[in-house]
């Protein structure tokens, strides 16, 4: 809301600067977002008068002029005709023009030029915003204008604005009144209102147009004044430099006046030229399904059903409340006009708003929210305005449809109540004084107060509304911290998944990982770019209907993708080396189109590039994590088609996948615009691995105080056998004192023979009870042996 | 022989005096004490001496092998250690090298805060519960006293899934959540994701806010502010000051917006609070008891609190990031940054 502060001093009197005004109006719950100063438009642009114009030596079309400037005298080469004795406006060394371009002294064809001559335009004007001038032409004032002084505060356009930020709650100061009201109240003062006072010149509104309303629920109230032997004419310099204050486009005098009050009470305003309205009548009824307007703006609009329409006896002539119709505009030569002052219901005027792509200022305003008084004080406003500025005669009488409304409610309360919500001494002649400065009446009733709100604040429903009006004026600073002063004591609490997470997150940073956080949408790409299987589930993803754009569209069901991107962009932008995780959800629709929640499991990704990154390297940070976790993995191969098929394996735990790791398949990897660069990654599903144990403490486990006695077995065995199933058939087996089993060599060569392999493994054997002797070791490895020999083929080498 | 022993003496220490290395103490050691050493002659030779001599005699070969032997050992030790100490000088390093890679990873500056956070409010009581991101507009909106078509939906920027169906635009949707499935005493604390349809230069579609919410018997405005000072003063400083401002939310009454004063310059103002002095860090007030009573707790037996904020706000003051964009890039030279 733009509130030129010269526009408030019409209601209220203002005696502090706009700063101050500014933080009063932070006080008591309106932010100012800027204050803008007029006259800082365009600087150094002072009043200056000539007093000397001689022919440029070099050039006909130039003159060379001398101008006062208050004391000073400047020569200026200009190619303006001007005439000694004028009194001009001049830009000196260093002033800023409008648009920001920077004045400099200089010489003009051979002549030193001090400045330069100025019109509206250099300053950021129109005709509209200050009078007495004209476009194209340079600025000229009388003989009153001191010399010297500022141009712009010269042509009386000085005026301060402040941009205030009005909260949803109080639709009503969306109005310079209604804030005015407020500022009285944050200064202490008192606030004069918009001033009726017209005379009619007979005959009557009834004559001249009739008004149905077939659907009072979305329009509560319909009033409508009439003007006739109308002038059209240019609005007066006051009108048409306040509308272009509130960056409203003055067009004429009807039109500007309903303008003037929209920004004025609040309340959006309607002129019809009655010519165009068939039958002289006006009829407020629900659209038919496909019937069609032009509005104003040339734009046609398909109704439907639910939306409101203003028509005549034959055609709509406007989308209710929010623009008018090509077809009943004010024309040059309109002589009778029709005042519409409006209630409409402000989410049909939303709705509609929304569904057609129109908005206006009264479209806003609608939106918001106009309350019940505001339309019969609007139009006695306009045809105020009409009266004062002889734009025509005012019929007698206006017509007012309307539903029964309350003028006002009561709201029952006591002190201790708003002292209970507020925490702080609530005094009872404060409270009542501070109320009535806002137009909430008090009186006592029993042992309880009642406040008396007036329907133009529909905020105002309750006891916690009555303490926020008291408060904000009051102030906060009677509001003295406690903690839980009579509350019961509760103990905080970490839910466990929150703290498996914190356990991952800590392992794999102290695995010398880095953490991201991306996006939670993607491109509906990211399906093809993993070359997902046409029937795999991830490719359920869930769309939004109003993304931002396609590539950030759907809901991922998978960090891969997320993490790919992020390895690719570090590449890019020169890391050689990259190691990251991140934690985060996926969102995974039980059906789609969604019709219930989706489910949102909780994962862990990680990716990696660089030197000495490798598969293990991966395998080894996700192993670290399961051990925190107490958890056992197996791992299998894997047939996800973006990874590498001979370096990826699934995770499986209890039995079932719950996660995957790999280098990145060659492919996958051009897709994603990388040649030369092995990329890693892993995921695994938080969700499928939480239970309790996962925060279980470790159990202590004894170990030996005799030596630990260490022998190495090298075995041949088939190509396809894995070191993993060897040692778990060799932990399965129980062999006694065996402590550790650890594959320390594997090779290949002729010797061994084809489709062969070599696996060395150690052993390390302990006992509890005492130092174990070669002849009980020599029983164990030959166990080991032959569980070797059963279980993988092995034979000895 | 006297004369004798005393050459051999003179000359032994002289030897061992300038060995300088073990070897050539080798050398001594043979040359005076070996089997044919001079020292072992002359102890052979003791057989011509006469016998009346021979006491007097062998004291003086033994206190001449002694001394030989005592200065043999201590040049001994005397040379091991100058060895040692060689070797050690040939294997100094440049210890203002450094191995290349940090070994050790780190956590991201927004989950650094929001550990800070969990601490500070589970110290005062609160526990820590999380929610759907992507919610119904019955969470969301409509149990927050956001009714459909309210102009207060225009002070977010929704992203809509269906008619239903949305990414949460606040935490807020957990309060409704929480207070429609708990009685009180509640006191919690929700961080999580939250999305706006924003993206510009200084806003990203996702951010993380930190929900806060108690209801109980008498809650007041003051313990808000209680809380909330509590709470800037250990996420920031001991000496920041709250200054509560009106305000408005659908789902508190009254509303307020919380300045906090500037970390940065403790309140004399600078460039970070635009000379101000004062920060605008959060949103608040006392739950609306239209709300309460639509979730179902009884607004005439209990009054609650609420409060919301930004994590990425607070971790980018914290921390002096410029953009809110730098949290979602993930380059390795930010993220390495922060421990």
């Amino acid at each position: 809301m733009l509130a030129p502060i010269s526009w408030l001093r019409d209601y209220v009197n203002i005696d502090v600067a706009p700063e101050l005004l500014a933080k009063k109006l932070v006080g008591i719950g309106f932010e100012v977002e800027e204050i803008i100063y007029q006259n800082k438009k365009a600087s150094g642009v002072v009043v200056g008068k000539i007093v000397q114009v001689s022919p440029h030596p070099n050039a006909d079309r130039l003159r060379v002029t001398k101008i006062d400037i208050g004391g000073k005298l400047l020569q200026v080469v200009t190619n303006v005709p001007v005439v000694g004795g004028e009194v001009i406006a001049v830009a000196l060394d260093g002033a800023v023009l409008a648009d920001g371009n920077v004045i400099r002294a200089g010489e003009l064809r051979g002549v030193m030029s001090e400045g330069m001559l100025c019109g509206l335009e250099e300053v950021g004007l129109t005709v509209d915003d200050v009078k007495g001038q004209k476009q194209g032409d340079i600025l000229r004032f009388d003989g009153s204008a001191t010399l010297g002084q500022p141009a712009l505060d010269a042509l009386g356009y000085n005026d301060v604005i402040l941009d205030v930020a009005v909260t949803a709650n109080r639709p009503d100061c969306n109005s310079i009144y209604k804030l005015a009201k407020e500022i009285a109240v944050a200064l202490d003062t008192t606030c004069k209102e918009p001033e009726i006072n017209y005379v009619t010149a007979g005959e009557k509104v009834s004559d001249y147009v009739s008004v149905e309303v077939k659907n009072p629920e979305l329009c509560p109230r319909y009033m409508a004044g009439a003007v006739r032997n109308v002038k059209i004419f240019e609005s007066s310099q006051k009108i048409k430099s306040r509308l272009r204050a509130v960056g409203i486009r003055p067009i004429n005098n009807i039109v500007d006046i309903t303008n003037y009050v929209l920004t004025e009470i609040g309340q959006p305003m309607h002129s019809f030229d009655r010519r165009d309205l068939t039958g002289d009548r006006i009829c407020v009824r629900n659209a038919e399904d496909g019937e069609i307007i032009t509005t104003l703006d040339g734009k046609e609009n398909r109704l439907d059903n639910s939306m409101l329409v203003i028509c005549d006896s034959a055609r709509p002539v406007a989308v209710a409340g929010i623009m008018g119709g090509l077809n009943s505009g004010i024309k040059e030569d309109t002589s009778e006009v029709i005042f519409e002052s409006v209630k409409f219901a402000r989410d049909s005027i939303r709705r509609t708003s929304r569904t057609l792509g129109l908005r206006s200022d009264s479209s806003a305003r609608f939106e918001k929210g106009i309350d019940f008084a505001s339309q019969e004080y609007a139009l006695k406003r306009a045809l105020t305005l009409v009266y004062e500025s002889g734009s025509g005669d005012i019929v007698d009488g206006l017509i007012d449809v309307k539903v029964d409304f309350k003028k006002e409610r009561e709201i029952p309360f006591t002190i201790k109540q708003i002292r209970d919500i507020l925490g702080c001494a609530v005094p009872k002649d404060r409270l009542v004084s501070i109320l009535a400065r806002l137009g909430i009446s008090i009186s006592e009733r029993g042992n309880k107060l009642v406040a008396t709100v007036r329907e133009d604040r529909e905020d105002i429903v309750g006891v916690n509304d009555i303490a926020e009006e008291f408060i904000r004026v009051y102030g906060y600073r009677h509001v003295k911290p406690t903690l839980f002063k009579y509350a019961s004591l509760t103990s905080g609490a970490i839910p466990d998944k929150l703290k498996v997470i914190d356990k991952i997150k800590d392992t794999l940073a102290a695995c010398g990982l880095h953490e991201i956080v991306t996006y939670s949408f993607t491109s509906p790409e990211f399906a093809d770019k993993l070359s997902l299987d046409e029937n795999d589930g991830a490719r359920d993803a869930i769309k939004l209907l109003n993304p931002i754009g396609e590539a950030l569209s759907v809901m991922r069901t998978t960090l891969a993708h997320s993490m790919l991107e992020t390895l690719v962009y570090n590449l890019t932008h020169f890391n050689k080396s990259a190691a990251l995780f991140e934690v985060a959800r996926v969102y995974l629709p039980k059906s789609l189109p969604l019709a219930e929640l989706p489910y949102e499991e909780e994962r862990v990704s990680i990716g990696a590039y660089g030197d000495g990154v490798d598969f293990f390297a991966v395998k080894a940070a996700l192993q670290e994590v399961l051990k925190a976790l107490h958890i056992n993995a197996n791992y299998a191969r894997s047939e996800r088609p973006y990874l590498h098929s001979g370096r990826s394996a699934e995770i499986i735990v209890d039995g079932k996948s719950v996660g995957y790791l790999g280098e990145i398949h060659p492919k996958t990897a051009r897709i994603y615009g990388v040649d030369n660069t092995r990329l890693y990654i892993g995921e695994i599903s938080i969700d499928a691995i939480f239970s309790s144990k996962n925060l279980q403490k470790s159990k202590f486990a004894p170990f030996s105080k005799f030596p630990t006695i260490e022998r190495d077995l090298a075995v041949v065995v088939d190509d396809q056998i894995t070191a993993g199933s060897m040692i778990d058939a060799i932990n399965k087996a129980k062999i006694k004192y065996l402590s550790d089993v650890q594959i320390f060599d594997t090779y290949k060569s002729e010797q061994i023979g084809e489709g062969k392999k070599s696996v060395g493994i150690s052993f390390s054997f302990s006992s509890l009870d005492g130092t174990l002797t070669d002849d009980e070791i020599a029983l164990q490895m030959k166990k080991i042996l032959s569980v070797l020999k059963r279980a993988s083929g092995a034979k000895i080498r | 022989m006297k004369e004798k022993l005393d050459g051999i003496k003179a000359n032994a220490l002289e030897m061992i005096d300038k060995a300088v290395n073990t070897s050539e103490l080798n050398e001594v050691r043979v040359k005076y004490l070996g089997k044919s050493g001079e020292i072992s002659l002359v102890m052979r030779d003791m057989a011509n001496v006469p016998k009346e001599d021979r006491p007097a005699m062998g004291k003086l070969v033994n206190e001449l092998r002694g001394a030989v032997e005592g200065a043999l050992s201590q040049k001994t030790a005397a040379l091991a250690q100058k060895e040692e100490e060689a070797k050690l000088k040939a294997e100094e390093i440049d210890i203002t090298l450094c191995q290349s890679d940090r070994a050790i990873g780190t956590l991201h500056p927004l989950t650094l805060i929001r550990r800070e956070l969990i601490d500070i409010f589970v110290s005062m009581g609160f526990s820590v519960d999380e929610g759907p991101e992507i919610e119904s507009d019955l969470f969301n909106f409509q149990l927050l006293n956001i009714p459909k078509d309210h102009p207060s939906r225009d002070m977010q920027d929704t992203f809509y899934i269906n008619e239903n169906m949305l990414l949460r635009t606040q935490t807020s949707a957990m309060q409704a959540r929480i207070m429609t499935t708990q009685q009180p005493p509640i006191r919690v604390v929700v961080p999580g994701k939250v999305y706006r349809s924003d993206d510009d230069a200084s806003h990203s579609p996702i951010f993380n806010q930190f929900e806060g919410l108690a209801i109980d018997k008498h809650i007041t405005m003051g313990d808000l502010q209680g809380c909330l000072q509590t709470f800037a003063q250990k996420i920031f400083s001991k000496d920041t000051k709250v200054r509560l401002r009106p305000s408005y939310f659908p789902f508190t009454e009254p509303s307020v917006e919380v300045d906090v004063t500037c970390s940065m310059c403790h309140g004399k103002g600078c460039r970070v609070c635009k000379g101000s002095g004062w920060v605008e860090i959060l949103g608040a007030g006392i739950v609306n008891p239209a709300v309460l009573d639509m979730c179902g707790i009884d607004s005439k037996r209990f009054s609650g609190f609420a409060f919301g904020f930004g994590i990425d706000r607070i971790a980018m003051i914290k921390y002096g990031i410029p953009n809110i964009k730098l949290l979602y890039e993930n380059d390795m030279r930010f993220l390495k940054q922060f421990n």
